[in-house]
C-alpha cells in the first residue's frame, strides 16, 4: 500500500487527529501513520487547559510567550476547544464544560483532579464534601479500592458487584454485553440505596459506554458518574477510538501499527516518507507534513544519557542544560525542567533552524509545553493540532 | 519488663544469623532493629555470595572465609541461592601478570577454577564482549539478601527468640559499668519498653561506633559507600568480574529478574545521609558496558547506595581494606562484631556465639552449618515455572506477585510497611519499581484493616519520594519515558500533588 496525500500526520494521538479530523472534513486527503496507541489511551480522558487557578483561558494570558498557547494565540484556543466539543457531539461521546471555568473531579485516590472539559460520564463528579456519594466497586479489581473515598467523604457508601472479570478492560468489555447489563442494573436498583450520586470506577462500557451510561442513570433515576483509573484507562481509550473512527468515517487514511524507516527530501522539502515493513515496503508522499509524535512516553521525543533527540527527522532539540537538572528533588511538585524540551517553532508552527520549508510541529513535542507544569495536558494537543489544520489548509 | 540472655542489636545479616545461631544452641535472645530487616548495608549490597576470587590476590585470608562459607550456604540455603557461577572477564590491556596471580593465589586458597577461551566464555554469556582475552570461571553464586535475613529469623522465632523490628534502641540501660539491659522505642507508636539481658551484642554494621558509644565504648570503623544500578531485566545468568585489581564498577550480579551493577567507593561520615550521584552512575554504566557491550543500551530502573561498615585501617583506599571481621570485647558486658561480607554472615555469627557460651560457660557447639535454612519448604524457589502455576490475580506484573502473596504477607507478618511486602514477595523490584504495584499493595493492606486508608496514603507518598530519590541519578532513555508515565498517574490521575 503505498499513496499521495495533501497532509501527511505523523502520529495518531490527539494533537495528530485533532490536526487530521478537521482536514479530511475540508475534503483534504490525509494521512495518519502511527506506530500504535497513543498517551491518550493512559489519560483519564479529561482535557485539561490550564489546571492552576478557576478560570483556564485567563490563566493562560500570563504564560511566558514561547509557551505553544501563546504562539497560536488565546482566540485560537478557545476556537480549538469549540470545535473539538463540536466534534465529540460527533462522534456520540460529549464532553461537557467551557474554557472559562475549570471543574474538579473525584479521583480513585480520595482527592480532586482540576480539569476543564469531561466526558458526560463525569458530569456529576464534582462532590460537595457533605453530599451523598455511594461507590461502586467490582470484586478483585486491582487498580481501585473505594474505601480511599469513603474514609474521606463523610457521607458515603460502597458495594461491591462481582463481575466474574478483575481488570478495568475486562470488566468494561462485560458492559457491552446486554445481559450484564441488565443484571447489573438490577442488583443496583436492588441495593434500595439512599438518596445521593452514584460513583462507578470508569468501566462502564468501552464502545457503548454513553447508552450504557443513559440506561443506568434512567433506570436508577439519579445522578451517577464515573471516576477515571489508572492506566490501562477506559475513557482515555474512548476518547482515542472516537477520535480515530470520526477521521476514518471522513475519508481519512490510517497507517497503524508503523515506523517510519527512512525520508526522502528534495529542495528542502519533505518528498515521502517510507515505512517500515516485513517485506515489501510503503510509501507515503505528501504536499505537507504534521510532526505530532508526542514528547518522552510517546517516543517523539528521546532523551540520551547527555542529549534529547527527536526521533523521526532528527530535528534539532531545545535542551534544558545537564542531566543532573532535568529532575528537581521533589516527586510531588510537578513541573521538571525536562518538561521544557522538545522542538521550538515559529507562528507557524514551522521548526527553527530546520532544513524542511513543509514541516509543522503540534503537540506535546513543542518545547516549553510543560505539561506536568501548567496542567495542560490535551489542551496543547487540541490547540495545536487544530492551528496545524488551519495553517495546512490556508496553504494547499 | 522482658528478660533475656542475650540482646541483639542489628537486623542485618550478621544480627539475623546471630538470633539463628544462639536459637539452635538453646540461647534465649531478643533482636531489635529500627527498620526492617536487611535494611543497612545487607539489602544495598550486591547480592554476590562470593567465591572469594574478588579477594584471592589481595586479602587471602578472608578470600579462604568466602569459598568454604559460599560452600555451606548453597548446601543450607537453596531457596535463597542461585548456582549461577561466575566469570572473571580479562579484556584487552588488562594485566595479565594480575591474571596470573589470580590463578596462583586460587589454587592457593582452594578456589575451584577453569580458564575459558573467549568462545566457550560467550558460548556460556553470550552478551559478553566479543573481544575478551579470555575468561575465568570460579564458583560464585547470587543471593537473595532480604531472603536470608527472613529465613534466619524463621528458625529464631521457631525456637522462642523474640523479634523487634522498628524498634530503636534509645538507651543501655548499666549498672555500676556493666550492661545489663536496654530501653527501646516503637518506632510507629512512640511506645518505650525496656529489656533486662545477660548480653549486649552490637551488630549495627555501619552504625556500630554510635551503637558502641551509648554504653561508653568506641569502635574504629571506616565507613566506604558503595552505589549500585538495577537494570530492568537479565543481561547475563552468570556473574561477570573483571579480572583486574578491585575497582569501580568491576561486577556485575544477576539477581531474579534483574541484574545489579556496580559499584563505587567513596568514604563517608554519616551512614543516614547517603545519596547517590549521577557521576557515579555514569562511571559504574561505563565500566559494566566494558565487559557486556548492550549495557550502554540497557534500561537502569533505579539506583540504591550501602555503606560498607570497615575495620578501621592506616590506608585511606576503601578497596584495601581486609573484608575480614572483628569482635570486640568492650569488658562491660557488650561484643560488637564489625566488619565482614554478607557471605560470611554465617561464620561471623558462629564466632560471635562461641564467645557468648563461652561467657555462660556453657558447652554448646556451632551446628548452623550442618541443619538447613528453616521455612524454606513454604518458598517458591527461582524457577519461574513453579512460580507460573499459581499465579492468579496478580499484582506485581514485573515479579509475577499475586494477590494471595500480599494477602499472606499481611496476614502473616502484620505488615504495616511496604518495605514489609516487598522485602517478602519481591513486590515493586522489577523494571516499573513499585510504579503501579505499590498503590494496589496499598489498597489491600488497607482493605485488610491492617492500617487506615489514611496511614496508606502517608506511606504511599512517603515512598513514592524515596523511590524517586533512588531513580532520579538515572532518568534518561526509557527509564525517563517510565516515569513521566508515574508522574501523570499519581499527579494527574490520582491527584497527589503538592506538598503536605
Amino acid at each position: 500500500m503505498s499513496g499521495t496525500y495533501d497532509v501527511v500526520i505523523i502520529g495518531g494521538g490527539m494533537s495528530g487527529l485533532m490536526a487530521a479530523i478537521p482536514l479530511a472534513e475540508k475534503g483534504r486527503s490525509v494521512a495518519v501513520i502511527s506506530k500504535g496507541d497513543p498517551v491518550c489511551c493512559l489519560s483519564t480522558g479529561c482535557v485539561d487547559l490550564c489546571s492552576k487557578g478557576d478560570d483556564p483561558i485567563g490563566g493562560i494570558e500570563s504564560f511566558p510567550d514561547h509557551h505553544p498557547y501563546r504562539l497560536v494565540g488565546v482566540e485560537k484556543v478557545k476556537e480549538s476547544f469549540d470545535i473539538f466539543q463540536k466534534i465529540m457531539i460527533e462522534t456520540g461521546l460529549p464532553y461537557i464544560g467551557d474554557c472559562h471555568a475549570n471543574r474538579k473531579i473525584l479521583t480513585p485516590f480520595g482527592t480532586s483532579k482540576t480539569t476543564c472539559l469531561v466526558p458526560k460520564t463525569m458530569k456529576s463528579a464534582s462532590c460537595d464534601p457533605d453530599e451523598y456519594i455511594h461507590v461502586i466497586s467490582f470484586n478483585g479489581l486491582k487498580d481501585f479500592y473505594p474505601s480511599y473515598i469513603t474514609s474521606g467523604h463523610v457521607n458515603s457508601g460502597c458495594s461491591i458487584f462481582d463481575a466474574g472479570v478483575s481488570s478495568t478492560s475486562a470488566i468494561a468489555e462485560r458492559f457491552e454485553e446486554e445481559d450484564f447489563l441488565q443484571e447489573f442494573v438490577s442488583w443496583l436498583a436492588n441495593l434500595a440505596l439512599p438518596e445521593g450520586k452514584i460513583a462507578f470506577p470508569a468501566v462502564l462500557g468501552i464502545r457503548s459506554a454513553m447508552a450504557i451510561f443513559n440506561a443506568i442513570t434512567e433506570y436508577l433515576g439519579r445522578d451517577i458518574f464515573e471516576i477515571p483509573t489508572i492506566p490501562p484507562s477506559i475513557p482515555g481509550e474512548r476518547l482515542f477510538s472516537s477520535l480515530k473512527n470520526l477521521f476514518l468515517e471522513k475519508g481519512g487514511s490510517l497507517y497503524w501499527g508503523k515506523e517510519i524507516a527512512s525520508v526522502e527530501k528534495l529542495n528542502g522539502r519533505i518528498e515521502a516518507v517510507t515505512l517500515s515493513n516485513r517485506g515489501r515496503s510503503t510509501r507515503v508522499q505528501g504536499t505537507l507534513f504534521i510532526l505530532a509524535t508526542g514528547s518522552f512516553v510517546s517516543g517523539g521525543l528521546y532523551a540520551s544519557m547527555d542529549d534529547v533527540r527527536e526521533t523521526v527527522f532528527n530535528l534539532e532539540t531545545y535542551l534544558p542544560g545537564e542531566r543532573e537538572n532535568w529532575f528537581n528533588e521533589d516527586f510531588f511538585i510537578p513541573g521538571h525542567t525536562i518538561e521544557k524540551a522538545g522542538i521550538r517553532v515559529d507562528s507557524t508552527l514551522r521548526p527553527l533552524d530546520s532544513e524542511f520549508s513543509n514541516l509543522f510541529v503540534c503537540g506535546s513535542i513543542l518545547a516549553f509545553t510543560e505539561v506536568m507544569k501548567y496542567g495542560c495536558g490535551h489542551g496543547t494537543a487540541i490547540a495545536t493540532g487544530v492551528a496545524a489544520a488551519n495553517i495546512c489548509e490556508e496553504l494547499l | 519488663m522482658m528478660k533475656t540472655d542475650v540482646i541483639i542489636i542489628g537486623g542485618g545479616s550478621t544480627g539475623c544469623g546471630i538470633a539463628r545461631d544462639l536459637a539452635i544452641r538453646g540461647i534465649s535472645h531478643c533482636l531489635i532493629e529500627k527498620g526492617d530487616f536487611a535494611s543497612g548495608a545487607t539489602g544495598a549490597c550486591h547480592g554476590l555470595l562470593h567465591s572469594g576470587g574478588r579477594y584471592a590476590v589481595n586479602d587471602p585470608e578472608a578470600a579462604a572465609e568466602c569459598i568454604s562459607e559460599n560452600m555451606i550456604l548453597r548446601k543450607i540455603g537453596q531457596k535463597c541461592v542461585e548456582r549461577t557461577d561466575g566469570l572473571f572477564v580479562r579484556l584487552p590491556g588488562d594485566s595479565k601478570n594480575f591474571r596470573d596471580k589470580f590463578l596462583k593465589s586460587c589454587e592457593a586458597i582452594g578456589i575451584e577454577t577453569d580458564i575459558l577461551s573467549p568462545s566457550r566464555a560467550i558460548d556460556l554469556v553470550p552478551t559478553l564482549n566479543p573481544s575478551i582475552e579470555e575468561a575465568i570461571k570460579v564458583p560464585d553464586c547470587s543471593i537473595d539478601p532480604f531472603r536470608l535475613c527472613m529465613l534466619n529469623i524463621t528458625t529464631s522465632k521457631n525456637r522462642g527468640g523474640r523479634i523487634l523490628i522498628h524498634h530503636r534502641v534509645t538507651e543501655i540501660v548499666r549498672e555500676h559499668g556493666e550492661c545489663v539491659g536496654v530501653k527501646v522505642r516503637e518506632e510507629l507508636t512512640g511506645r518505650e519498653m525496656e529489656i533486662q539481658g545477660k548480653l549486649v551484642i552490637n551488630a549495627t554494621g555501619a552504625w556500630g561506633d554510635r551503637t558502641a558509644s551509648m554504653a561508653g565504648g568506641s569502635v574504629p570503623m571506616t565507613l566506604s559507600k558503595g552505589s549500585l544500578v538495577v537494570t530492568n531485566h537479565r543481561l547475563t545468568n552468570m556473574v561477570i568480574n573483571r579480572l583486574r585489581p578491585s575497582s569501580d564498577g568491576d561486577i556485575i550480579v544477576p539477581n531474579e529478574a534483574v541484574c545489579l551493577a556496580g559499584t563505587t567507593s567513596m568514604s563517608v561520615d554519616d551512614p543516614d545521609t547517603i545519596d547517590v550521584e549521577s557521576h557515579e552512575v555514569d562511571l559504574v554504566a561505563t565500566e559494566a558496558e566494558q565487559m557486556i557491550p548492550s549495557f550502554a543500551s540497557t534500561r537502569i530502573i533505579r539506583t540504591y547506595a550501602g555503606v560498607r561498615p570497615l575495620l578501621k585501617a592506616d590506608t585511606s583506599d576503601g578497596r584495601a581494606i581486609s573484608r575480614g571481621f572483628k569482635i570486640i570485647d568492650h569488658g562491660n558486658g557488650m561484643f560488637s562484631i564489625m566488619g565482614g561480607k554478607l557471605t560470611t554472615y554465617r561464620l561471623m555469627a558462629e564466632k560471635m556465639c562461641d564467645k557468648v557460651v563461652e561467657v555462660f560457660g556453657l558447652k554448646k557447639r556451632c551446628r548452623t552449618a550442618e541443619i538447613p535454612l528453616e521455612g524454606q519448604e513454604q518458598l517458591s524457589g527461582y524457577p519461574l515455572s513453579k512460580r507460573l502455576k499459581e499465579l492468579k490475580d496478580i499484582v506485581c506484573e514485573c515479579e509475577l506477585v499475586t494477590r494471595d502473596a500480599v494477602e499472606r504477607a499481611v496476614n502473616d507478618v502484620g505488615a504495616r510497611h511496604i518495605g514489609d511486602i516487598q522485602h517478602r514477595t519481591r513486590l515493586g523490584m522489577g523494571p516499573c519499581q513499585g510504579g503501579f504495584c505499590t498503590y494496589r499493595a496499598l489498597g489491600i493492606m488497607q482493605e485488610s484493616g491492617r492500617m487506615t486508608p489514611e496511614e496508606s496514603k502517608r506511606i504511599l507518598k512517603t515512598f513514592l519520594q524515596r523511590r524517586f530519590k533512588g531513580i532520579r541519578p538515572a532518568l534518561w532513555g526509557d527509564q525517563l519515558r517510565e516515569e513521566q508515565l508515574v508522574e501523570s498517574i499519581y499527579l494527574g490521575i490520582l491527584g497527589m500533588e503538592g506538598r503536605e
